[in-house]
């Protein structure tokens, strides 16, 4: 990682040049021992070194290695545990032990079956090329024991694992830019993302609580866990040599009790601290009450809780240490799933092992550790010390990719012993024969188990999702692998960088997590955060942080820091009110008086800063003074993998120092030497160390407003630029490339340091600051034609296209004997008369011609189909005009299939167009509203004109200074043929950027503020007032118009509403929704509301019956023939026949009665009418029919017809009024 | 290009196909280029995308001999 100083000096006298012939000459000879930029491969390396770290390197066993050991062994039993019987003293008979002793995982190879293949390594461009995985071949020896302990073994494949690129099992490792180029890679390939189906992808660094350190928390929720509980707790996350977790709790409850809170496989446990203490170590009570009080006999408080804490235990009527183990092992016994012939206090003292401050090995440092936090959970309580942040960086460590990887391919490994185990247990008890002597009945079993590790990791990496038995101590189970896009290359850089919160804070409400802390300092960029939902919990280290991927070697540091005055841990009778704990990664090492905790702390910062007593630089030294009410002192101190580092001056003796987010805060750092007061302790080596590398890449972004350099860092991310130099070997789904980048003039000095002129990002334009057409109004910019149609950001899309004939519909399901080919069958003619249409595109092997320009539906492809023998075609899909750029025939793993799958990459181009989005490099975004002819601009009286006018309005509300300092940079940088350095914090108030460069314009000729006469392009009058004229930086950005005008007259419509439907693709409508309808009704405008609510969507014509309002009775007599006649009664209808069939049952119904009352001279009642009354007015009233039927025709919204039809499903009737 | 339609072409030329029988109209082999050694390789329909000089299986196919023209507007 850059130390953070090297790279900016003597900018005062040396300017910069753009070292053009330098660029150029590296990249046509790249160098062949070692890369261009070492830099590049430095800021990925914790990626890396983490999954390196996967792997024993010499003599120093891997993070699988030690997970393998970890797991240990399972053991099954041939007896069913039924004592006495003819299977032993217990019942279980025979043991056979069962483990995982070595693990191997091979480099990407060819597969065996292959024998052509010359190079029997794979590269991750084929990976990418042919749309596959880089996968390398994962095996492990798996080991058992028969019947007389003997051990066997076997081998068994566990698939093929995703490998990281450049890696230690990666075929590109340690290659040179030369190398790299020959295999088709990137001269900066810095790898450290996986390969899955052609994609990149790569594990997100994610935030978790800092590694065996308590921290005290005060969280309400805490209180809800069960009565008696409070608020109060402490909590300490340990982390095995393996790098998994587990995460210890220490409750308070309010009788003076606390309770150790662990989880296992999911589930919560809770355990009285007495219970643990004991179980231990066989501590006396005693021996806890002086551990924990710590001869402070005058804190009443402190006494009393222990009091309490010591009695509240006599319930449980244990009184030694093997009675709490047993205990222990008694109740878990079922969930821990050990060997049944283990006894009880076995197995307690496995639980204490494996789940409490896993850290720690012996019981007594355990002991030690909780005695420790009781001490500090009392503390909090009684108000001495505050509630650590568990927000804030100095409590806070990242998860590393590789160490995620470890994990999960650990828990596999674990899951494989325990369904192996679960396998024989299931055996015996369906009365199998189960014999361990022999080999095929082991074989049968290993053969009902999924060994297939490589299958879920390649999962997990292509989804992201975690599926884990016991959820690695992890706070989500998602979202944890993200897309390398190479939309360009700030964008691609700034993924490796980037490191999220947790998405279980993305749903919070609260929006404490997203808040910037000045503890994250030189750690987390404060600029370089996305805007909108992810603000603040998805950030990007400083340039300079490290995270440390090695452990230290720090065994000997006790001894030393016994020899300097520190008390042992060992030692009784300390005195807790003086001393202070001296802990080393969660340990407790010693303690110590605060004056000489102090005075070591300086020896070991001194000792690391100057290599004495091979004392680690990247040893983390955090003092924490006695305070009142505040942090909790101690001196603490941590070497351990994961935390984040960062490089500072000591200004003790000038050496380098590392310091780390915890001991940050308790430093006093000058951000420049000028700042240096009496009491700092360090100066920064730069003053924009604490920038991102996009942040940093911002030209003189301290004169702009904070928010605007923000949008910028999302913008620089969003442009058109140029996304990778091996375009040629891409198959990515979509990248943007600008055809005419530029090196900007005016750049910081970081933009050399991360090679950015590889990578142009936008082009030097001329700026005019002039309201000179109405055209730039509201941010819009207007474009000079001639600069357009000379290429001024002119780009092109690539889209890659897949036809694979396996999922065309027609295709046999086995591999091996396809029905269908690519290529044109007889019944297409390609030459002589009557030439089939195709072949303008496709050629006889039934693939597209290079070059060849295809519109939306010509064919792509041609493939025979055999077993009706005719050529059918894939056609191009898009909207816009394309050209077929690469035809790649892809085979399958083995070389040995014939072409079933093909890669295209088109090309369409992108001109700029009205609507497309340009930006400033100050977070000063415009759309292009005019191509203006050139003879129409206003030129300068050297007679420059401008490729872009905006519009002053642009400046005083977003104060982006940074720009107009860049205008006129640029100006005098290209008058004088200068690189200009953009460096923020390069100028003071008495040095002012607006001098510096003003001097240079006027050296140039020009007036000093970069400001100068212009003539209207039009009458070529001189302007009334001077222009403020420069050169900018623009860039392009991916939002185009091409990819997002909708615009529809009529359309497909909605089936059930027949409302048109929505979305772009579908050629969809836009929703004019209540605010718009609102907008017209405040307008008055009720002739428009009635064309989009209406007649543009859903207009139709209903009949309605008069009588009973009814739209949904109409019903038809054939009256082509007559009207009818039933009855001898003439019936009404309309002049179709129309007529309401509720009104004519009713009155039929009416008739019956009437006739029966009269028969019978009982009286009639009146029925009532529908429920829902709904008025239509007269105007939509159409066509009342004039003779005898009762129904009308009016226009009705299609949706209320179909309301109209639901209602009455649900029994309600809908009545209409007709006027 | 040879002679694309067998059966029922009309003007078939002097070889090929003019007998009228099911046999499959003979193509002309296509050249492809190997994306690992720049080798030119000849492959025909139905067999295996496989470098005859490296064993790679990646090929490109190369750019038409015929002409493209497109309209300049």
């Amino acid at each position: 990682m850059p130390n953070g100083s090297g790279s900016d000096s003597g900018t005062a006298h040396r300017a910069h040049t753009f070292n053009t012939l330098a660029r150029e000459q590296a990249f046509k000879y790249p160098p062949a021992d070692g890369s261009v930029h070492e830099i590049l491969n430095e800021f990925v390396s914790p990626h890396l070194e983490s999954f390196n770290a996967l792997f024993d390197e010499g003599d120093k066993p891997g993070l699988l290695s030690l997970g393998i050991k970890d797991i240990g062994e399972r053991v099954a039993f041939d007896g069913d545990g039924r004592a006495e019987s003819e299977s032993g003293r217990l019942g279980w008979g025979n043991r056979m032990r069962i483990w995982i002793e070595k693990v191997t995982i091979t480099k990407p190879m060819v597969p065996e079956r292959d024998k052509t293949a010359l190079e029997r390594r794979v590269f991750p461009s084929e990976a990418r090329e042919r749309l596959t995985s880089y996968r390398g071949r994962m095996s492990i020896k798996l080991c058992w024991t028969d019947l007389h302990g003997q051990k066997n073994e076997v081998h068994k494949e566990c698939g093929l694992l995703p490998v990281m690129v450049r890696s230690v099992r990666c075929n590109l490792r340690g290659m040179s830019s030369a190398d790299l180029v020959r295999y088709h890679e990137e001269p900066e390939e810095f790898g450290g993302y996986f390969v899955i189906n052609g994609n990149e992808r790569l594990i997100r660094y994610l935030i978790i609580p800092r590694r065996n350190h308590v921290i005290a928390l005060s969280r309400p929720s805490f209180a809800n866990r069960g009565p008696s509980y409070t608020s109060h707790a402490v909590q300490i996350r340990c982390v095995r040599p393996d790098q998994t977790s587990a995460t210890n709790t220490l409750h308070y409850l309010s009788n003076g009790n606390a309770m150790l809170r662990f989880s296992w496989r999911k589930q919560e446990y809770v355990i009285p601290i007495m219970l643990v203490l004991k179980a231990l170590v066989g501590a006396s009570d005693k021996e806890i009450f002086e551990g924990v009080v710590m001869q402070d006999y005058d804190n009443t408080f402190m006494t009393d809780r222990v009091e309490l804490l010591l009695r509240s235990f006599k319930v449980f009527t244990m009184h030694t240490g093997d009675q709490c183990l047993e205990y222990l092992g008694d109740k878990f016994r079922v969930v821990l799933g050990m060997p049944e012939d283990w006894t009880n206090a076995a197995l307690g003292a496995w639980l204490l092992q494996k789940m409490v401050l896993v850290h720690l090995d012996s019981p007594r440092e355990k002991f030690r550790m909780l005695l420790f936090m009781l001490r500090k959970l009392y503390a909090l309580v009684s108000g001495s010390c505050r509630p650590d942040n568990p927000d804030s960086p100095q409590h806070q460590e990242v998860l590393l990719p590789g160490f995620l990887y470890g994990m999960i391919i650990k828990e596999r490994f674990e899951e494989i012993l325990n369904q192996i185990r679960n396998l024989i247990t299931v055996d015996v008890r369906n009365g199998v024969v189960v014999d361990f002597n022999d080999q095929r009945y082991f074989n049968k079993v290993t053969s009902r188990v999924n060994f297939d590790v490589g299958a879920k990791l390649s999962n997990f990496l292509a989804t992201g999702n975690l599926i884990s038995p016991t959820g690695l101590d992890l706070q989500q189970a998602s979202g944890f692998t993200i897309v390398a896009e190479k939309l360009n290359w700030q964008r691609y850089i700034s993924h490796f960088r980037c490191i999220h919160r947790g998405a279980f804070f993305a749903e919070l409400k609260t929006t404490t997590v997203r808040k910037l802390l000045p503890e994250a300092w030189g750690f987390l960029c404060p600029v370089h955060t996305p805007d909108g939902s992810p603000c603040g919990l998805l950030n990007h280290l400083s340039r300079t942080c490290r995270i440390i991927t090695r452990q230290l070697a720090v065994s000997h540091l006790p001894a030393l820091l016994n020899s300097y005055g520190m008390t042992q841990a060992f030692v009784p009778s300390i005195d807790g009110r003086k001393n202070l704990c001296v802990q080393l990664d969660g340990r407790i090492i010693g303690w110590a008086r605060p004056n000489v905790a102090a005075q070591l702390a300086q020896y070991l910062r001194i000792w690391k800063t100057e290599g004495q007593h091979d004392i680690p630089l990247d040893l983390e030294i955090g003092l924490v003074p006695p305070s009142k009410g505040g942090q909790y002192p101690g001196l603490y101190l941590f070497s351990t993998m994961s935390r984040m580092m960062r490089p500072v001056k000591y200004l003790a003796n000038g050496r380098d120092d590392q310091i780390g987010p915890f001991e940050q805060v308790y430093l006093n750092i000058a951000v420049t030497p000028e700042e240096i007061e009496g009491d700092s302790s360090h100066v920064e080596h730069n003053p924009t160390n604490f920038l991102s590398i996009l942040a940093n890449l911002t030209p003189f972004s301290d004169f702009n407003q904070s928010p605007r350099n923000i949008y910028q860092c999302q913008m620089g991310k969003q442009t058109m630029g140029t996304p990778s130099t091996a375009l040629k070997h891409r198959t990515d789904n979509k990248l943007y490339r600008l055809q005419s980048g530029q090196s900007p003039v005016v750049r910081p000095a970081l933009h050399n340091t991360y090679a950015m002129d590889s990578f142009p990002n936008g082009t030097n334009a001329i700026v005019a600051v002039i309201s000179y057409t109405g055209y730039d109004m509201e941010d819009a910019m207007i474009l000079n034609k001639s600069a357009h149609e000379r290429g001024f950001a002119y780009g092109s899309v690539y889209k890659s296209q897949i036809i694979d004939l396996k999922d065309v519909r027609g295709a046999s399901k086995s591999s091996t004997d396809p029905t269908l080919h690519f290529g044109l069958g007889r019944d297409i003619r390609v030459e002589g008369e009557k030439v089939h249409p195709c072949a303008h595109f496709i050629d006889l092997d039934g693939l597209p011609f290079i070059g060849c320009r295809v519109s939306s539906g010509d064919p792509l492809a041609a493939y025979i189909d055999d077993t009706s023998g005719r050529t059918k075609f894939v056609k191009y899909k898009g909207d816009e005009i394309a050209y077929i750029e690469e035809v790649r025939l892809l085979g399958n793993d083995a070389g040995d299939g014939e072409l079933q799958k093909i890669q295209l990459t088109l090309r369409i181009t992108r001109a700029p167009v009205i609507g497309d989005k340009f930006s400033s490099r100050h977070g000063q975004k415009g759309v292009c509203s005019q191509k203006w002819p050139a003879v129409d601009m206003p030129f300068s009286e050297s007679g420059m004109q401008p490729d872009v006018i905006i519009n002053p309005h642009a400046f005083p509300s977003r104060m982006t200074i940074g720009m107009l300092v860049e205008s006129m940079a640029g100006k005098a940088g290209a008058m004088h043929g200068l690189a200009q350095d953009a460096t923020p914090f390069k100028f003071s108030e008495e040095d002012t950027a607006v001098d510096y460069f003003g001097r240079q314009l006027l050296a140039a000729g020009y007036n000093y503020y970069g400001n100068e006469p212009m003539y209207s392009g039009i009458t070529g009058q001189e302007f009334a007032a001077d222009i403020y004229l420069g050169v900018v930086y623009y860039q392009r950005l991916r939002h185009m118009v091409l990819d997002k005008f909708q615009v529809r007259t009529t359309g497909a419509v909605d089936p059930v509403t027949r409302q048109p439907i929505k979305g772009r693709k579908r050629g969809g409508g836009i929703r004019f929704g209540e605010m718009e309808r609102d907008a017209l009704i405040a307008h008055g405008t009720s002739f428009l509301l009635q064309d989009r609510l209406m007649n543009c969507s859903d207009y139709s014509t209903a009949w309605v019956c008069r009588t009973c309002g009814s739209l949904i009775s109409l019903g038809y007599d054939d009256v082509s023939l007559g009207e009818a006649v039933i009855n001898g009664e003439l019936r009404p209808t309309g002049p179709g026949g129309e007529y309401c069939r509720v009104c004519r049952t009713a009155q039929e119904e009416l008739d019956e009665r009437e006739r029966q009352a009269f028969a019978t001279g009982q009286h009639l009642q009146q029925k009532s009418q529908g429920d829902v009354r709904v008025k239509i007015p007269a105007q939509n009233i159409f066509g009342r029919s004039g003779k005898g039927g009762n129904m009308d025709v009016v226009a009705v919204p299609f949706v209320f017809r179909y309301l109209c039809a639901e209602l009455a499903s649900m029994g309600i009737a809908v009545s209409v009024e007709v006027e | 290009m040879s002679d694309p339609t067998a059966s029922q072409g009309t003007q078939g030329p002097t070889g090929g196909g003019g007998m009228g029988g099911m046999m499959p109209p003979p193509r002309e082999n296509m050249d492809y280029i190997c994306a690992d050694c720049g080798a030119k390789n000849e492959i025909k329909p139905r067999e295996p995308i496989r470098c005859r000089e490296c064993g790679h299986r990646i090929m490109y196919k190369k750019r038409t001999k015929r002409m493209v023209q497109f309209e300049a507007r």
